[in-house]
């Protein structure tokens, strides 16, 4: 294994290892535009320019393998000179509009030339060279060449990882720009990323641009729903509102985010959020909704049923256990199987629920029927009247329809409600609320509220309590905790 | 208007097996395509990218990058004036600016009969003997005004023999 030594102390690195990496472990932090840890070495910014004993020139450090013996130099005067000449470069025909940039705060530019550069620069405003600015590129992208650096992350991105390839430099040297197909768009799954991955303001988010100024948003972890997948994300917040999505990289399940992973916080403020109960077609409040839906389940007696849901946290899954038992009934199913994997070969998994394990914990440890038992129950009309969520309600649409059974369900959005339902009760999103979701690898994620619930909403555990009151039963239930009592 | 045609495939075919691998063989049927059509049009680069399983941004940033690939149909003689240092200093000034009152059209534009197109290129590698300019595929050195008066006077009348 190499040694080398970097700014005095020795390290020893595998084989193999760049000198950008072995200063990164050791936590020595070279600066860098196009080097991305997840894309091939490019080289191309010189940003990361370091001096090597013996060398009669800088080295860039995300391309130089470490060498015994190496005698690296991350801070010497010549390195300082460096990064500040390659910033004058970077800079000569980056305009000037920082202030209505959106890129401003998180900018790979700004933070740079605070830190390496704070030099003058000697090249007047009006020689710059301009570009077109605000091109909608695709459904999700905004780009402006202007304030490119052409560090081809994008370039990379869209060859390496979507594997899709539209993006290319174009031109030669004072003339090149990024550019694709004429009268083609950015569309893939994943185009999102390359607001990420620009580490300046050429590539802007269409859907976060202009909403809220970067150095105001408060950052929480949480887990992506989507899918199976279970990407680890992190919710960009203000104010009670979420601004964006961002992916939280991790070894184990993503790097990246898919584009309808970064939407998914939409569905908060959507026009169709539920924040009162529907019977048929009329909004109503909770608690009339809660009394309704009570009675019709009372009237039901044996041949009602609960079905449990992927889509719901273990928590409320539990809940949805504990009701049943309050209820009497034996028509109670937790048992989801989707066809799991990476659908695409990078993150989009072939089951579109989050949490069909997480049932599958109820079904081991509170029994039910499979769900095609559940299904034949409900074409034979044993079933009079179904509790579930939405989208698990979804899955037995035609069952629901041909038998006229009941439907009581719990949504977050009108848009999940299926056609027909009778009753829909509002619950809580798992932004504004906690649950543990297990992904397709078995991988346990606790997902934290970030935001509060709108008014009068309220978590689903809570709800079935209220439910289970108004049929005289009690869950006793005083957070989603205890739902799982008995069960760990 | 198909630009990979059987008969150009067949030959294509001939310049990937040259390469280890088919992709190195884009400039050359690049080169190819332009010899046989004037220019690279944007369906040829459709074409070809298709033709070599490259994605075609690949291909419109190799077409792009070279200036030596014309995007557009250029004219029977493709003038083709060095303006790097030496033939600047040599006088490729005073041969672009001539050219361009001869011709009536700037650099990057053909003349209306279709003889001509004028073009400023980068170092054409003949420093030795500036000012020079490429006609086609040949070169004309160590011109002046009355060289290149009489060149074009050739070029007219169809007396000069070209290559390509």
């Amino acid at each position: 294994m190499p040694k080398i030594t970097l700014d005095g102390k020795i390290l020893e690195v595998d084989k193999g290892t760049t000198v950008l990496e072995a200063a990164q472990a050791a936590g020595v932090y070279i600066p860098r535009y196009c080097y991305h840890p997840k894309l091939s070495v490019s080289g191309n910014c010189r940003m990361c320019l370091v001096e090597v004993e013996k060398s009669p020139k800088l080295l860039t450090a995300c391309s130089t393998e470490c060498a015994d013996g190496m005698v690296v130099n991350t801070a010497s005067d010549k390195v300082k000179a460096a990064r500040r000449d390659v910033l004058e470069f970077l800079l000569i025909n980056h305009p000037l509009d920082c202030p209505i940039c959106d890129q401003a705060g998180e900018c790979g530019l700004q933070d740079y030339y605070m830190e390496y550069s704070r030099a003058r620069s000697r090249f007047p405003a009006e020689d710059k060279v301009l570009r077109q600015k605000r091109r909608a590129l695709g459904p999700h992208l905004m780009l402006d060449n202007e304030r490119c650096i052409l560090c081809t992350r994008c370039v990379r991105f869209c060859s390496e990882v979507t594997k899709t390839a539209e993006l290319e430099v174009m031109e030669r040297a004072d003339h090149s720009f990024i550019d694709l197909k004429a009268g083609k768009t950015l569309d893939n799954d994943y185009s999102l990323n390359i607001a990420d991955l620009c580490p300046v303001g050429a590539w802007t988010s269409r859907d976060f641009r202009f909403k809220q100024r970067v150095w105001f948003l408060k950052k929480a972890p949480t887990v992506c729903l989507g899918c199976a997948t279970g990407c680890l994300t992190e919710a960009h917040h203000n104010e009670g509102e979420v601004y964006r999505l961002m992916p939280r990289p991790n070894a184990e399940t993503n790097t990246w985010l898919c584009d309808r992973g970064r939407m998914a916080y939409k569905s908060l403020r959507a026009g169709d959020r539920l924040v009162k109960g529907f019977i048929k077609n009329g909004l109503i409040d909770l608690e009339p909704a809660l009394r309704e839906a009570a009675t019709r389940i009372d009237e039901a007696k044996g041949a009602a049923a609960v079905l449990g849901s992927p889509w719901l946290s273990v928590e409320d899954n539990a809940a949805l256990a504990l009701l049943a038992a309050a209820m009497k009934t034996e028509n109670v199913c937790f048992d989801f199987k989707f066809e799991t994997g990476i659908k695409d070969g990078i993150l989009i998994n072939k089951d579109p629920s989050p949490n069909a394990a997480g049932a599958a914990l109820l079904k081991a440890a509170r029994g039910g029927l499979g769900l095609d038992e559940f299904r034949a129950r409900l074409n034979s009309g044993a079933i009079k009247l179904v509790i579930a969520e939405a989208r698990a309600a979804a899955l037995l649409k035609d069952e629901l329809k041909a038998s006229g059974a009941r439907l009581i369900a719990f949504a977050t959005n009108r848009g999940d409600i299926p056609a027909g339902a009778y009753a829909t009760l509002p619950y809580a999103s798992y932004f504004e609320v906690p649950g543990t979701f297990i992904n397709y690898q078995g991988r346990r994620r606790a997902v934290e509220p970030v935001v509060a619930a709108p008014a009068g909403v309220k978590p689903l555990w809570e709800v079935l309590n209220k439910l289970a009151a108004y049929s005289g039963a009690s869950l006793r239930l005083d957070s989603a905790a205890d739902a799982m009592k008995g069960m760990e | 208007m198909a630009f990979v045609t059987e008969e150009f495939r067949v030959k294509a075919e001939k310049i990937c097996a040259k390469y280890p691998k088919r992709d190195a063989a884009l400039i050359p049927l690049l080169q190819e395509l332009q010899k046989e059509s004037g220019y690279v049009a944007e369906e040829a680069m459709d074409e070809l990218a298709r033709f070599l399983d490259l994605p075609y941004s690949r291909v419109k940033a190799v077409v792009t990058f070279y200036t030596m690939f014309n995007r557009e149909p250029a004219g029977k003689y493709h003038l083709q004036v060095c303006r790097n240092i030496s033939c600047h200093m040599a006088g490729a000034p005073g041969l672009l600016a001539r050219l361009r009152s001869k011709l009536g059209i700037t650099e990057g534009e053909t003349t209306r009969d279709g003889l001509f197109t004028l073009s400023a290129v980068e170092c054409l590698g003949a420093c030795g003997a500036a000012p020079v300019m490429q006609v086609n595929d040949e070169y004309f050195e160590k011109l002046d005004e009355s060289k290149l008066d009489a060149l074009l006077e050739d070029l007219k009348h169809g007396k000069y023999p070209l290559k390509g």
